[in-house]
């Protein structure tokens, strides 16, 4: 991240939706079965069923499983999170990027893990 | 707002979100919006439909049916209402116009979204619950 914009993205879909990581949030991608019962589903922050063909998993250890996603080196502008939003998903949201006329959400990693570990347990 | 009797000098923009019918303070009130596909935020309630971009500003839209509990209005309207802490936009699915409101400013409920609501009123020849866009900004920004 260099101010207002980032430099290195992976952008993921959950389902059918979009979510966008800082590339320096991910140190590794795996299988799915390499972390059976361990990972969240980035699905589950859309109110869909846990299911993954990806995990991300960050340098501290945390790991977020995506359906899909795609490496962009390119550089993009961030564009501020709403004000009305920044409570949301525990506060993890960096803000959006614009990417082929599209927006995506930009989410750090490990605290997009803790979110979806705490829902989780709110859940159970 | 700290009155509790609409005063008819106020105007305000009258619409409506499925049966129900909102009147916001026309200086809050910056356009009608056709808004379109919208990208979900992650983690967000379901009456946050989703985002748009809008002159370089991310909006986020609110089904205020699904906010006050009278279930999901499709529409692709909204008024975008501004405030100088940030905007946002709710949906419409008719917009009567500008008009006075007069009746009780009295909130409509003693928890939840219903204490940003407030009446009984009416605006543009119908019953309206007026809204407290300060109040439900803040509601909204708590996590609602």
């Amino acid at each position: 991240m260099q101010g207002l914009r980032v430099s290195g993205t992976l952008l993921c879909h959950a389902g059918a939706h979009r979510i966008a990581f800082p590339a320096v949030d991910v140190a590794v991608i795996d299988a799915p079965s390499l972390h059976a019962g361990r990972s969240r589903s980035a699905r589950q922050a859309f109110g869909e069923p846990a299911g993954a063909s990806r995990v991300l998993l960050a340098p501290s250890g945390e790991t977020v499983g995506v359906d899909t996603l795609e490496i962009d080196a390119e550089v993009y502008r961030v564009l501020p999170t709403p004000p009305a939003l920044v409570r949301v998903a525990g506060g993890c949201l960096l803000g959006f990027i614009s990417v082929r006329g599209e927006l995506w959400p930009l989410v750090r990693l490990v605290e997009f893990e803790h979110f979806l570990a705490g829902a989780s347990r709110e859940a159970a | 707002m700290g009155v509790t009797e609409a005063e008819g000098r106020q105007s305000y923009l009258v619409f409506a979100c499925g049966s129900s019918w909102y009147a916001v303070p026309a200086e809050s009130a910056a356009e009608v919006v056709t808004f379109p596909e919208l990208t979900r935020v992650p983690g967000a309630p379901s009456f946050l439909l989703g985002v748009f971009a809008h002159r370089g500003e991310v909006i986020p839209v609110v089904d205020m049916a699904l906010l006050v509990g009278t279930g999901s209005q499709s529409t692709k309207r909204a008024v975008l209402v501004r405030l100088p802490k940030g905007s946002l936009a709710l949906t419409a699915s008719t917009v009567a116009g500008v008009s006075l409101v007069s009746g009780s400013l009295e909130p409509l409920g003693t928890s939840g979204v219903h204490m940003h609501l407030r009446g009984p009123a009416k605006g543009a020849q119908r019953d309206v619950a007026v809204i407290d866009p300060d109040g439900l900004f803040d509601h909204l920004s708590q996590g609602a």
